[in-house]
């Protein structure tokens, strides 16, 4: 189905939230101004604009389709009244300008208001144009188109904190853009004989402090950091982040349960968080050689994983994010004080999982409208992986691995969260006092 | 003849398959390894060869399942090999028998003549005219150096029916993209297959749907299911490393196609004397007991032949 959502972003603001789908089109919300005397509920976010972004396009000399599919959004933060995003599929990225319209220009001498011209023997004053307002529009522009810049499939997007360039990763390579002009290579993994390739980019991220540092990660489950005044290359890392394998837990399937599917930053810059098929790392930067943190986010698959790698859904690409940085998270009625505290990723049968880096408690949630009444409390949820199955509990074998929650949002400043089903968005918030 | 499993349970299946992989060298678990590890090559393979998506298929994917399959051969190769059989499939432009000729031009690929040879036994006690595979491993003329698998022994009958089951289900899917086998197929298919599941293997990888090469070397056929996104030439293949029949032979066991040569429309009637010695030089071509390298044209004593003739019939 073409709107199977496949990438959600909010803006630097939050007042805007972007999703983009498996049909190429981009669908923005915006919440609406808070109203001062309500103040149970923060404004809710309604359809702002609907673009078409990417159109499927064919590769003629492979015979092969190009997914219009949307990858990855990224917004720019805003510099004037328009409001500017990125948005990429598998070859193309594309630098949109939504700008509104909510004036018109009236009172022209040389042309009715249909637009048809006057003739200019009938005029005999002359006016002054004036600007009178109009229903709102929210119009979408293409101002850049990146192209061709990418052989394999684009993974990632990332905005560098210079404002001015931004990176993009596809399997084997890492490019740099300057928004306004060209693009260079920057990390080519690709080795000179196809043959020996074993490992892909899985993800990349500048970060978010440091303008000449970014991050990939890999399908063998490493983190490369690399600094771009070391060479022009950076195909030697400045560090490489990497956990030894546990024997205890080995299995065929270690290497693919492995691989990253995505990597963020912390706000301060000072650790980042990887997400593999089974569980959410924490690293601090400063330490290669293992995480600090490891969060399960659902290990009652660890038994499954022969039937996982058969349907395909060992290779669910799942994301993760950290909450919104500016204000103290009070999750789970404790008081915090570390900015990026709380971790959110999502799982099966339309599960989403969040970590409390402090108290390391988690909690269980379903996107789900037939469990879930509006405005109501979300239940939590918990899988029983094997014994007796309490009440309440959903067993292993019962989840639907259809419905699977790949991508999740936070609010930058407040307690709301949006969350993509295979079909649909949920925006959820924490309860106000 | 292989029973007549139904469609293993998911619960079953992942008993025996499934959690924490045991460590080769373990007495009574090595089977239930081997079994995996079995399992997992089949559906690696199936993933990469039978299916050609419209858009390029996802190049993590490939390096991930690429990657699971060079593991395992790697651990097949140093758990030393003597396993015989399945050697004539380095011939895959060769017909093996007029029965597949039909399909050739649409399977001359890699599988055809690796998964189809038609003489193969079965590892389970099969009708009485066919010496137990297990018998023949053990004698000299069988022996290939390039074939690799998993172990001396074979696992037990009984054992090999998750194995068959999961992979016949894999075939079952391509069986729903194939048309109908011909009739030469379908005798040996009906006289052959005991399953109500459906056709053996052969029958359905015969027919294999759109989109397979026409044919090459084994090498380039190996590299058929990722064309262009891995920018390769025609000449060289992502997994050049793995021979055809390292790759396709390692583990394979003839149990699952389940093929009675006694039965058979290919001429191995239960009496052998009457085929003429062509038709028997591509039908024994497994028993080989040169080393065949891929693509040259199969050659054998017909010393050789009647030995082998011999040990069939079990005279």
């Amino acid at each position: 189905a073409a709107d199977i959502i496949s990438t959600v972003e909010f803006n630097h603001s939050g007042e805007l939230l972007a999703t983009g789908d498996k049909g190429g089109r981009v669908v923005i919300f915006q919440q609406e101004q808070e109203n001062k005397t309500q103040s149970h509920s923060r404004g809710e976010y309604n359809v702002y604009s609907t673009f078409q972004s990417h159109e499927p396009e064919f590769d003629y000399l492979k015979s092969l389709e190009i997914e219009e599919k949307i990858n990855k959004i990224r917004w720019l933060p805003q510099k004037n009244a328009a409001q500017f995003l990125l948005s990429t599929n598998d070859k193309t990225i594309k630098l949109w300008k939504i700008s509104e319209r909510d004036k018109r220009p009236e009172g022209y001498n040389l042309k009715e208001e249909d637009g048809r011209y006057r003739d200019p023997t009938t005029v005999t004053t002359l006016r002054v144009p004036v600007f009178r307002p109009m229903d709102l529009m929210v119009e979408a522009s293409p101002r850049r188109i990146f192209a061709n810049a990418h052989t394999y499939h684009i993974n990632s997007i990332s905005i560098n904190s210079d404002y001015e360039t931004y990176l993009s990763a596809d399997d084997l390579r890492i490019n740099l853009w300057h928004l306004e002009i060209t693009d260079r290579n920057i990390v080519d993994i690709k080795p000179a004989n196809m043959e020996e390739l074993t490992e892909v980019i899985t993800a990349a991220e500048f970060h978010p402090n440091s303008c000449s540092t970014f991050v990939y990660s890999s399908s063998k489950g490493t983190i490369r950091l690399c600094d771009m005044r070391a060479s022009a290359l950076c195909d030697r890392h400045s560090k490489l982040f990497e956990e030894p394998e546990d024997p205890s837990n080995r299995s065929f399937f270690s290497e693919i349960i492995s691989s990253i599917s995505d990597v963020k930053f912390s706000h301060s810059g000072r650790y980042m968080m990887t997400r593999d098929y089974l569980s959410v790392k924490i690293w601090d930067l400063n330490m290669e050689n293992r995480p600090v943190e490891t969060y399960q986010v659902h290990e009652y698959l660890r038994s499954k994983l022969c039937s996982l790698y058969e349907n395909d859904c060992i290779f669910d690409k799942f994301e993760c994010c950290w909450n919104g940085s500016d204000r103290q998270v009070e999750f789970l009625s404790l008081c915090t004080s570390n900015l990026s505290n709380i971790v959110m990723t999502g799982s099966y049968n339309n599960f989403f999982r969040m970590f409390d880096r402090n108290t390391k408690r988690d909690i269980t949630l379903e996107a789900s409208r037939e469990n879930n009444k509006p405005r109501t409390v979300l239940k939590p949820r918990k899988v029983c992986a094997s014994g007796k199955r309490k009440k309440d509990e959903i067993s292993v074998d019962s989840l639907d691995f259809n419905k699977k929650i790949l991508h999740t949002a936070w609010h930058p400043k407040e307690n709301i969260i949006a969350v993509a089903t295979t079909n649909n968005l949920y925006i959820f918030q924490d309860k106000m006092n | 003849m292989l029973g007549k499993g139904g469609k293993r349970k998911f619960d079953e299946h992942e008993d025996g398959l499934e959690g924490k992989v045991v460590s080769p060298t373990d007495g009574p678990s090595k089977v239930s390894y081997t079994l995996q590890r079995q399992t997992i090559f089949n559906i690696s393979l199936m993933k990469l060869y039978n299916h050609r998506p419209l858009t390029e298929p996802s190049l993590q994917k490939t390096v991930l399942i690429n990657n699971m399959l060079r593991r395992i051969q790697e651990e097949l190769k140093q758990e030393g090999s003597l396993r015989p059989m399945f050697v004539a499939a380095s011939q895959p432009a060769d017909p093996l028998s007029d029965n597949f000729r039909e399909a050739q031009p649409a399977f001359s690929h890699l599988a055809s003549p690796a998964l189809l040879p038609p003489d193969l036994v079965s590892t389970m006690p099969l009708e009485s005219c066919l010496t137990p595979a297990s018998l023949l491993e053990d004698d000299t003329f069988c022996t290939s150096p390039a074939v690799q698998h998993d172990g001396p022994t074979k696992p037990p009958p009984p054992a090999l029916q998750p194995v068959k089951d999961s992979f016949s289900s894999a075939l079952d899917e391509i069986e729903e993209l194939c048309p109908a086998p011909t009739s030469a197929e379908a005798v040996a298919a009906e006289s052959a297959a005991g399953d109500a599941k459906g056709q053996p293997g052969e029958s359905n990888i015969i027919h294999k749907p759109e989109g397979l090469p026409e044919s090459r070397t084994a090498e380039s056929k190996l590299m058929e299911p990722l064309p262009g996104n891995f920018e390769i030439t025609a000449s060289t293949g992502f997994l050049t490393d793995l021979t055809l029949d390292d790759i396709l032979f390692a583990d394979i066991d003839t149990s699952m196609y389940d093929f009675d040569p006694c039965t058979s429309a290919t001429g191995a009637a239960s009496k052998m004397a009457p085929v003429s010695a062509d038709e028997l030089l591509k039908t024994l071509a497994p028993y080989s007991s040169q080393p065949v390298t891929p693509n040259q044209p199969f050659k054998m004593d017909l010393t050789e032949l009647d030995h082998i003739m011999e040990v069939l019939v079990g005279s």
